[in-house]
This record gives C-alpha cells, sequence and structure tokens, in this order.
C-alpha cells in the first residue's frame, strides 16, 4: 500500500507554469497549459498520445522552448534553453528510452556527469559510491559489468539510480514502469517514496492508471494539448479519468467499421517471437482490420517490427497460405508486406527530397524508360497519389519536411499504394497528426481493407482500435491478454485492459 | 457481415525466456583481445628471422627515431576519433606549427618561439573546435577547409623555400638531435626526440585514461545524447578533443623543425593517412573497439616496424604500401567481424 504522507502545504508551490504553448509548424502540441507542481508531491500525467504530455516535460526540462506562456520556479521566472540549464536549475527526467554509455561500466553510468574527485578519475570511488547507491535502492547488478550486456529493464533501473546522485528539485519520470517487472517496479516505488519524503517533487507519467492511484498524491489530465483538470489522490476513478482522458472530438471521430472482412485467411502468423514477446499466433484475413493496443513498450511494437524484419524473430509467417520469409525489410517488402512505421521522420521519410520522390521511390522500375527515371511521369504518378489521398497542397516538387504531420503521413502511405502490398501494419497512425488530418487517415485505411487488403492497425490509443477495428488484441507485458470481435469490446475495457493488464480472456 | 473471430491457436505461453547471456567462447574472447598484439609480435619475429638486422638495437632506434612526428600526430587524432569526429587538418597543422617555430626563433629567441609556436597550434584546434560545435560544421568539412587554409598559409609564409635554423642555436637543435649516452657504447645512445615522445606519451596514457577529460571525451563520442542529458558540456569537451589534437601535432612541428634544423613548406599531408590507419589499427587492440592511445602507439610502430621490416627484406616501396594498406583492412575487418551489431546503417 501506499504510504501515508502529509498533505503538503497547499501555497507551497515549487514549479508554475503558466499559460505554456507549444507549436510545431502551425499545429498546436500545447494550447495555454496552466500547472501548479507542489513541492514533495507525486504529480500524475495523464493524457492519450499526441495529448501533450511529452511536449510538456520536453519544454521543463529545455529539449524545447515553449512558443509562448512562462514558468516560474520558486515564484522566480526561469527561462530553461538546454538540458544544461534544465540541470542546473534543479529539473531532472528519465525518458521512456532511457540511454546509456555502452562502453562504460554499470558504475561509471550511475555517476555519469557527477563523478566524485577532482580532475582525476577514480574509478574505485566511482564504483564503490555507484555500489552503495544499487544496495540503498536495492538493485542487484554487478557495477563493474559493461552498460552494454544491460537488459532494457536494468538500463532502465540503472537511469533511475543516477537520480540519486544528482541534487534534483523536480524528477520527471517518463513511463518508468514500461520495461519493468513487478519487483522492479517495487523498487522505482520505493525510489519515489524516499524521493518525496526528501522534498523533491516528482511527475510521474504513465499510462497505468492502478500505478497513478497507487503512487500519485494529485493528478493531471492532459486532452489535445490542454488541461482537462487536476484531480486529487482519492478523486482518481477509473470512470472519472477515463472520462477526462477521451478526446472531445470523439464524437468527431464516428467512424465504424462495421466489417469487411472476407472469409479467405490473407496473413497466419505462429509462434511469432522476440525477445520482449512471448510465443503469439494469429491470423488476419482480407479485408480485415486487426487493432492490437497495450501499453507503450508493453510488445506489442514487436509484431510490427518482426513483420517489417527489423527485428530478430522466431515464428512462421503465411500470406495467402504461401510460407514467407520476414528476415530483413527487404523480405517483408518481396512478401507483400508494408509498414507505416510510428517514426515516420526517421524511419520512413526522406525529409529532403520532394513529395513525388518519396512517393515514387518503390515504383521508380515503372516510372523509368532504359534506366532513367522519365520526371514528367513520376510528377504526374505523384499528383495521382496526392488526389488520391488528399494531400494538400497538392505539390509533388515540394520537399517532404514542408508538409504538416498529417500529410506526410499521407505521404508514407502513398509510397506503398501500388507496391502491390496485400499487408498493411499501421504502427501509430495518428501521432504527432493534427486533429483534422485523422479522419482523413482513419478513411485511408478503411479504404484499403475495402479494397481487400488486410491491415494490422497497432495503437496505443483505444479509441483508434475501437473506431476502425474489426478484432481487437490486446498486449501487456510480452503477452496477449485479450482478444475478441471488436463487438465485443468497449473503449473503456481496452484502456483499463491496457493500464492494468489483468489476464482477462485467455484465447 | 460480423466475421467470427480467429480462434486459431495458443493462448501466451508462460515460458520466461531466457536472456542470452555473454556465452560467447573463449578462444574468440581471447582473439578478439590479444589478436592485434599477436600479430604485431609474430610479425616482428617472421622479421627477425628473415634478416639478423631487424632484431637488432639500433634498428629498433631507427624505428623508434622514425615514427616521433607520426606518432604524435597520431595520438592527438586519438582524441578527435573518440570523441566521434575527424580532424584532417593535423598533418598541414604540423608543418604550420614547424614553419611558425622557425620563423619566430630568430626574432624572440627559441624558447619563446616554442611556446607561441604551440599557441598557433592551440589555435587552430580551437578554430576547429568551435566551428563543428557551435558552428555546426561537419567535421570533415571544416578541417578538410582548414587543411587547404593552412596549406596557403604555409605557402605564404615561407614563400615555397626551406625556413633553417641557424647553427648557433644549439639549445633548440638539442631537442631534436641530442642522444642521451647511458653506457660507453655509443651505438645504445637514445634519440632525445625520442625520450620527448615517450615523455608525452605517458602523459596523454593519464591524461586519456585517468582524468575527467579523456573520460568525457568517450562518453561523448559514445553517445551524445545520453552525455548531453547527464548535463555534461558536451561541446567544451568536443573543442578539447580538437585543441588536444592540433596542439599534439604542433609537438610534432615543434621537434621536425629540430631534428631538421629547418622547416619546410610542404610535407605534412603525408602525416595524415598514416596517423587515421594508426588510429583505427589502435582501435583493435586490447579488444576496445574504439580508439585509445595505448592502441595508437602500437598502431604507429607496427606500421613503421613492417615499413623498416620489408625495406631490410629487399622488399620495393610499392609492395610496401599494399602491404600496409591490406593489413589495416584486415585488421579492422577482422575487429568489425568480432564485434557485429544487429543492423549495421553508418558508412563513414
Amino acid at each position: 500500500m501506499a504510504v501515508s504522507v502529509a498533505e503538503p502545504d497547499r501555497d507551497d508551490t515549487l514549479v508554475d507554469i503558466a499559460d505554456l504553448e507549444k507549436q510545431f509548424s502551425g499545429t498546436k502540441a500545447l494550447g495555454g497549459v496552466s500547472i501548479k507542481f507542489r513541492r514533495g508531491e507525486v504529480h500524475g500525467l495523464l493524457g492519450e498520445n499526441g495529448a501533450g504530455k511529452s511536449t510538456l516535460i520536453k519544454i521543463l526540462t529545455g529539449v524545447y522552448s515553449p512558443s509562448a506562456g512562462s514558468i516560474a520556479l520558486d515564484g522566480e521566472q526561469v527561462r530553461i534553453d538546454s538540458p544544461l540549464e534544465a540541470h542546473k536549475l534543479g529539473f531532472g527526467a528519465v525518458y521512456q528510452d532511457a540511454e546509456v554509455i555502452s562502453s562504460f561500466t554499470v558504475g561509471q553510468n550511475v555517476l555519469l556527469g557527477n563523478e566524485p574527485g577532482g580532475a582525476l578519475v577514480d574509478q574505485r570511488r566511482i564504483h564503490a559510491e555507484a555500489q552503495n547507491i544499487l544496495d540503498r535502492m536495492g538493485i542487484d547488478l554487478d557495477v563493474r559489468s559493461p552498460a552494454s550486456d544491460l537488459s532494457a529493464a536494468e538500463m532502465q533501473l540503472v537511469t533511475l539510480a543516477t537520480l540519486f546522485q544528482r541534487k534534483y528539485k523536480l524528477i520527471v519520470l517518463d513511463e518508468p514502469t514500461a520495461r519493468l517487472s513487478a519487483s522492479e517496479v517495487e523498487i522505482l516505488f520505493g525510489l519515489i517514496e524516499r524521493f518525496r519524503d526528501q522534498g523533491i517533487t516528482i511527475i510521474y507519467i504513465s499510462h497505468r492508471l492502478g500505478e497513478i492511484r497507487r503512487i500519485c498524491d494529485r493528478v493531471t489530465i492532459l486532452r489535445g494539448g490542454l488541461v482537462s483538470a487536476t484531480l486529487d489522490r482519492d478523486e482518481i476513478t477509473e470512470e472519472r479519468v477515463t472520462e477526462l482522458m477521451v478526446a472531445k472530438s470523439r464524437a468527431d471521430l464516428r467512424i465504424e467499421n462495421t466489417g469487411m472482412a472476407a472469409d479467405r485467411v490473407l496473413l497466419e502468423v505462429e509462434d511469432l517471437r522476440t525477445d520482449h514477446l512471448e510465443p503469439l499466433s494469429f491470423s488476419v484475413r482480407a479485408g480485415e482490420i486487426l487493432g492490437i493496443t497495450g501499453p507503450v513498450g508493453g510488445g506489442m511494437e514487436q509484431i510490427g517490427r518482426a513483420l517489417g524484419g527489423v527485428v530478430h524473430h522466431d515464428g512462421t509467417f503465411r500470406i495467402d497460405g504461401k510460407a514467407v520469409s520476414t528476415r530483413s525489410p527487404r523480405a517483408s517488402r518481396a512478401a507483400g508486406i508494408a509498414v507505416v512505421p510510428e517514426d515516420r521522420r526517421r524511419q520512413a521519410l526522406f525529409p529532403e527530397l520532394s513529395l513525388a520522390d518519396n512517393v515514387s521511390l518503390p515504383v521508380l522500375g515503372q516510372l523509368s524508360r532504359f534506366g532513367l527515371i522519365r520526371g514528367q511521369l513520376k510528377l504526374r504518378y505523384a499528383r495521382e497519389i496526392a488526389d488520391r489521398l488528399s494531400v494538400s497542397p497538392p505539390v509533388p516538387a515540394r520537399s517532404v519536411k514542408f508538409f504538416s504531420g498529417g500529410n506526410q503521413q499521407k505521404a508514407v502511405i502513398g509510397k506503398w499504394m501500388s507496391a502491390h502490398a496485400r499487408l498493411f501494419i499501421f504502427v501509430e497512425p495518428t501521432a504527432g497528426v493534427d486533429v483534422g488530418a485523422i479522419k482523413e487517415i482513419y478513411d485511408i485505411i478503411l479504404s484499403l481493407a475495402r479494397e481487400e487488403a488486410a491491415v494490422i492497425l497497432i495503437t496505443s490509443a483505444a479509441e483508434e482500435v475501437m473506431a476502425l477495428a474489426e478484432t481487437v488484441m490486446v498486449v501487456h507485458d510480452g503477452h496477449l491478454v485479450h482478444r475478441a470481435p471488436k463487438a465485443d469490446c468497449t473503449h473503456d475495457q481496452l484502456l483499463t485492459l491496457s493500464m492494468g493488464g489483468r489476464s482477462h480472456v485467455k484465447a | 457481415m460480423a466475421g467470427p473471430v480467429d480462434e486459431l491457436s495458443a493462448a501466451p505461453e508462460e515460458a520466461s525466456a531466457p536472456a542470452s547471456g555473454s556465452g560467447e567462447p573463449f578462444w574468440l574472447r581471447l582473439l578478439r583481445r590479444w589478436g592485434t598484439i599477436a600479430v604485431i609480435v609474430l610479425t616482428g619475429v617472421g622479421f627477425s628471422f628473415a634478416t639478423p638486422y631487424f632484431l637488432t638495437f639500433s634498428n629498433f632506434n631507427n624505428i623508434l627515431f622514425s615514427m616521433i612526428v607520426p606518432c604524435l600526430v597520431s595520438i592527438g587524432l586519438t582524441y578527435v576519433v573518440i570523441a566521434g569526429s575527424f580532424d584532417l587538418s593535423v598533418g598541414l597543422c604540423v608543418t604550420t606549427t614547424s614553419i611558425v617555430c622557425a620563423f619566430l626563433i630568430p626574432l624572440v629567441g627559441p624558447w619563446p618561439a616554442i611556446v607561441l609556436s604551440l599557441l598557433a597550434a592551440t589555435l587552430i584546434g580551437s578554430i576547429n573546435g568551435f566551428l563543428v560545435t557551435y558552428g555546426r560544421l561537419s567535421g570533415i568539412v571544416v578541417t578538410l577547409g582548414m587543411m587547404f587554409v593552412l596549406g596557403g598559409i604555409n605557402i605564404y609564409l615561407t614563400g615555397g623555400y626551406q625556413v633553417a635554423v641557424d647553427y648557433t642555436e644549439k639549445a633548440f637543435r638539442y631537442i631534436g638531435q641530442g642522444r642521451l649516452q647511458l653506457t660507453d657504447d655509443r651505438s645504445t645512445a637514445i634519440g632525445v626526440p625520442v625520450v620527448i615522445l615517450a615523455v608525452i606519451f605517458v602523459l596523454h596514457l593519464v591524461l586519456s585514461n585517468k582524468t575527467k577529460t579523456g573520460y568525457y571525451i568517450r562518453a561523448v563520442g559514445d553517445n551524445a545524447m545520453a552525455a548531453f542529458y547527464s548535463g555534461i558540456p558536451v561541446y567544451r569537451w568536443v573543442i578539447v578533443a580538437f585543441v588536444l589534437s592540433s596542439l599534439t601535432a604542433g609537438i610534432g612541428g615543434v621537434l621536425l623543425t629540430s631534428i631538421s634544423s629547418s622547416a619546410q613548406p610542404v610535407g605534412g599531408e603525408g602525416y595524415l593517412l598514416g596517423a587515421f590507419a594508426a588510429v583505427f589499427l589502435g582501435a583493435t587492440v586490447l579488444g576496445k573497439g574504439k580508439p585509445h592511445v595505448l592502441g595508437t602507439l602500437l598502431g604507429v610502430f607496427f606500421i613503421y616496424m613492417v615499413n623498416s621490416g620489408m625495406n631490410m627484406v629487399g622488399f620495393p616501396y610499392a609492395a610496401r604500401q599494399l602491404f600496409a594498406g591490406a593489413i589495416l583492412i584486415l585488421a579492422v575487418g577482422a575487429n568489425a567481424l568480432l564485434n557485429r551489431e544487429e543492423i549495421h546503417l553508418k558508412f563513414i
């Protein structure tokens, strides 16, 4: 159970952010957020993908600078221009995909940037102090082992241990339990309680309501870049939070997939297994949209990465009854699998190249004669794709980096339009996509299914699954915890399942 | 039409996936750690059998003497490569410092001349460092540009002729030409610049392994983002790496002036490729996979040892070049094979 802590003084505000705004090339990620963080409280931050959580913490830690608004620390206005500045002010963070210096030892990583002593590095002292910290946290790791051998969970623990050494006033933890097992979560909670007792403020971001309820004193819910509400611990109930979290635009997104699946099974997956995913079997029929949801890092993204050929995996795959290889991205492509990955800037787009270059990449052969690309044909082809997906503005010669998030996503989809893909995998297809364009992306996904492609939709947004999927799977901690036709699921049930992860249905 | 749900099979199994540990065979670890050193020793043994003059004190002395300037250039370059960048201007930096030194000796005297020329080297490194960090330019481009700029300055300063150091500068010439005779046998005398090289090498060994300077440069080169988030002033350490590179090359330039009693207007370019070869060869020493000062020293030594050995055995120049290149690719290639990443998408 949570320890009882004296209710912090009402006016004991450590950090006061007021009317914080952030725009990314015209899209508002934060539209005027005001929150007061008190000294020595654990303050939960909840919200669906794109609600503005990560933008907010990146501003607090100096990664982004705000477009408008102010931040006050102990009543004084501060400017946080860089992580270094945030450090000096006493703001620290552990990010979801925390990184370590892999050629250093565990101990060296724990004390990174805070090594004891003067100009000389005293390895023995570093490792002794690091050992001391790990002992106090109850982490059983060899401080002298190389960091490159750490598992994802161990890496997370090491980055948490770094907080010990630094004199922070405010610590942001972004999905800190995403990669931890139950006993490791206990270590984390012990650490959080210790920090709170020292008067340190913790901002705790998580999708898991159970954790929020257990560890947080208050919780702020973000929705569409705005504060939806701030609740005290005893007001935190599942219904209340779900209601506050779900986008008001839910009504706008009234899209229903009433079922387009044919009887023909298109994709069969048998015993798919990766380092972070227990063996899993499923199939997708032609025209079917299979929605897979769960917490970020809970294993669902492994399915997309395995089918796309970018992660080591075991298992057998059949498309139209024929065994196919997904050993490499190239093999997956040849098998007719098209992936629209979550990080499109890094994994799917060539930002400097034009829209036309981007969409025509897989079909260049058809747009060439004697090995030379026919520029006019390429432009005409790109214009066709742009019309079909209503890319705006429909200017094929424009660099893709000048398009908005939604239109960039259309460019990624457009890349696979004529590439004879039979299975489309969408990973977080509307992350960073402005609200207006979300419905258009949904329409495109539905139209692909209508044309008898099989679609796998992997997303942490439950309402996305409810809008688009015909069959639903929930993956949590590398396990399949729920599988049912969409008609038998409710939005809130999916949200609860991905947050709580109780084994519900075993297919 | 609400389709029936697929009940294909398999509830998730409860079997815990065993994390694949470091179960690599012993011989592979041995090879990674000692492979390069074994090759160096075996090559030396081979030459000793091929020619009786190879394994002699005087030949060893000759090898050391020939590698003084290249070794300093390579050690300096090591810091920049550790930090994750490139310094193509190191070779020209030697020439520039050498010329500045030769020029200043008659004007301000030998000791101030040494200090001022090393300051010039520091300035070159600082400019490189600032442009790469605050200027946001690529290390390759900046130092390539610097290489041409220095080449121009060298010709401008010298007018294309060598700058001689006066015969009366005995103390200055002692730095490069003096010998320390420990026994009565003159053939066992050690050159003063070799001693200076040894001292500087030890200083760098300490700096890179025992001080925060070396420590943070390594952290930045391994994962600049993690270092940045940890509050380490990343830019500062990158600049320091460039300064160390130019400064150490500059020491080589001063020694070069003293050794030859003159400064040549051209010729520094020759150090560059050898230095990169030594640094990357050195990265494979002790299986570190990253450049380090001791490895660089051994890398330079190996290149000059092979050169000397093949020369004695009577190989032509062309064969020596070919062999040096092949050895470099083999050593670095073997190292890459031993340290495979899952996805490799870097091509510099």
